[in-house]
């Protein structure tokens, strides 16, 4: 019998299993995915999709107008992810405290578990030298019209730049342990140490005896029995919401699946006379850091795509499709992130699969086209001869499902981060988020596990 | 070429529609030309085996349908973004399954010795540099 068991190894479940372990405590670690390493990770885009992604490289909300990525393997999403760490603003914890009435979401209180996580990782913050040409001519633009900007702070400690590494590679897991996925950064050292943790083994149903948890789960199509006193459940906001789904508890907790939100982003492309080759380098290194839009509630990121997610794209085929291609290496991009409602709905249906009901509102559209405006407004500034803007939307970001909030009738988990009725079932990862913040929530899911982490460590008495 | 999970008919059909999504064109070849179909069962063998017996099935009614048929349902797709109705989330999703097949066989670093011309990766100009110690 385990003191702790913890479902997935994302920033949530790597923070809190890392910390559990450091402090001595009997746990077992169960991760849907493979245990991979810089070795190991795939060396190509397509394998990346196929080998990494759930759903073999994108889920669809049920109008299959909205793409959502989340990864399986050891280190979760954040294996993929650019590591860009924030911490909320004002506005943002205001906005949670408001939907959820759980008081201590503030800065200041979060500050010592925001100092913590920071203190663990190695964290970067872009210079103006290294800045790709994509990113050169968004912030000229940007200065020209009047948008601010600001350099974009990354977990990361050597990405070898000055021998022309490109960091694209890592979307596919970073091949240089550099980028602080809570693999590098937490579980790598751990395991070899003797972490308890099973691989490719997804839990499937969660029975609550009292003062005991039972877990079903597939290791690999085998049906497997786990017992503990408590659980982590951190399979983030699909993974943590589908479990408590597919095992019941709704009808405990009739918010379950509700209030799910992902900052869908739009992506458009500029095309230029001269080479950009946007691609190369640090190819993320600043967005929009501008009062106005922030209230508007969208931001613009200059980023790129590798070749068959940017064809991806574009529905059109042919001609169409191959005049982008051929121009892949002199097009510019930006995104607008918008800050969306909390309007979606995560649910399973009678064969245990995920549907995600996903209405883009009409706020949300409206954030989405003055965006797009100002992009093109932006490349057309830069230079661009064209702009292709693509209609598809992805969201990266996956939050909610199983909220945090005082009131059982309209949240999961009560702000002790136990599941509303259940003394021995915990949450602290993105599916906690009462609403979309309109910040990377990276680091926030990290210092809420940082939080429950100190909770649990002490409520043991160190353990 | 043969594959491990999918139907001679279904691979006959990928590379029917990606002919038709990648035409030879100026520098560019065609999908089929290139071969990259060849490492399919790389990206295939991860699906969970409903998903592969469902694409098998999809492909397989595809191979069979005639070219212009087969052209119309990726026109209906290509402009399924825009459209409304009961099928257009269907039209999306083929739109994107496709797609998604096709481009991970054409930009792809896997490329069978017997294709001798220029690699689509190098003609769009996509060299990854990875530094690794
Ligand atoms: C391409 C991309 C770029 C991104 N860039 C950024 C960025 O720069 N900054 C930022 O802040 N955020 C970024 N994000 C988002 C960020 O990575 C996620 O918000 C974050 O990883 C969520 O953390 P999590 O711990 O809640 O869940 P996850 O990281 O998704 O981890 C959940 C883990 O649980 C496992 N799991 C799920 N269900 C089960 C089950 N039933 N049994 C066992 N295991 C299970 C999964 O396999 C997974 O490993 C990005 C995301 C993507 C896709």
């Amino acid at each position: 019998m385990y003191d702790y068991i913890i479902i997935g190894t994302g920033p949530s479940g790597g923070n809190i299993a890392h910390n559990l372990f450091k402090a001595g405590a009997n746990i077992l670690v169960l991760e849907a995915g493979k245990l991979m390493n810089k070795k190991t990770f795939p060396r190509t885009e397509a394998d990346t999709s196929a080998r990494l992604y759930w759903g073999g490289g994108i889920e669809f909300d049920t109008d299959a107008k909205m793409g959502f990525l989340r990864t399986r393997v050891v280190g979760g999403t954040s294996i993929v992810n650019q590591c860009l760490l924030d911490r909320f603003d004002d506005i943002a914890f205001n906005d949670w405290k408001a939907e959820s009435g759980v008081n201590w979401f503030t800065n200041e209180q979060l500050a010592k578990h925001y100092d913590t996580v920071e203190h663990a990782l190695a964290l970067h913050t872009f210079t103006a030298n290294e800045m790709n040409r994509n990113a050169q001519l968004f912030t000229q633009s940007c200065d020209k019209i009047g948008v601010k900007w600001g350099y974009l702070r990354k977990g990361q400690s050597d990405c070898a730049q000055e021998r022309g590494n490109d960091c694209m590679a890592c979307l596919g897991g970073c091949h240089r342990d550099s980028k602080q996925s809570s693999y590098a950064g937490y579980l790598r050292d751990d395991i070899a140490a003797g972490l308890n943790i099973q691989t490719e083994t997804e839990v499937t149903q969660i029975v609550n005896n009292g003062n005991t948890v039972t877990l079903h789960a597939l290791q690999q199509g085998k049906p497997l029995t786990f017992q503990a006193k408590n659980i982590v459940l951190a399979g983030g906001a699909f993974g943590t919401t589908k479990m408590l789904l597919q095992s019941g508890f709704k009808k405990q907790l009739p918010a379950l699946g509700k209030n799910f939100s992902t900052h869908p982003q739009f992506m458009s492309f500029g095309l230029f006379n001269e080479e950009i080759h946007a691609y190369k380098g640090y190819f993320q290194t600043v967005a929009s850091k501008d009062p106005n839009l922030r209230q508007k509630g969208y931001k613009l990121e200059n980023v790129f795509a590798p070749p068959i997610s940017a064809a991806m794209l574009f529905s059109r085929t042919g001609a169409y499709h191959q005049e982008i291609m051929r121009n892949y290496t002199r097009m510019t991009c930006i995104e607008v992130a918008v800050r969306d409602e909390n309007a979606g709905e995560i649910k399973v249906d009678n064969k245990g699969k995920l549907t995600i009901d996903k209405p883009f509102t009409a706020q949300d559209r409206r954030r989405r086209d003055e965006g797009r405006e100002l992009i093109a407004n932006i490349l057309t500034n830069e230079g661009a001869k064209k702009v292709y803007a693509s209609p598809f939307s992805v969201g990266l970001h996956l939050m909610g499902g199983s909220v945090m909030g005082t009131d059982s009738a309209k949240s999961v988990v009560d702000p002790e981060f136990r599941v509303h009725g259940y003394k021995n079932m915990f949450v602290a990862d993105s599916s906690i988020y009462p609403n979309a913040p309109g910040i990377n929530p990276s680091l926030t899911i990290m210092a809420l596990a940082q939080k429950l982490s100190d909770q649990l460590i002490g409520a043991n008495h160190g353990i | 070429m043969a594959s491990n999970y999918l139907s001679n008919s279904a691979l006959k059909a990928i590379n029917r529609i990606g002919d038709m999504m990648i035409p030879r064109n100026g520098e560019f070849p065609s999908f089929s030309e290139v071969g990259g179909i060849a490492y399919i069962d790389d990206l295939v063998s991860y699906a969970p085996p409903a998903d592969i017996k469902d694409l098998n099935l999809l492909l397989t009614i595809l191979a069979f349908m005639p070219n212009f048929v087969l052209r119309w349902l990726l026109n209906r797709m290509e402009n399924s973004m825009e459209s409304s109705g009961p099928l257009a989330p269907i039209f999306r999703m083929l739109d994107v399954g496709l797609r998604g097949l096709i481009f991970s066989c054409y930009y792809t670093e896997k490329i069978p010795a017997s294709y001798t011309g220029k690699k689509p990766l190098d003609i769009i100009g996509f060299d990854l540099t990875r530094v690794e110690d």
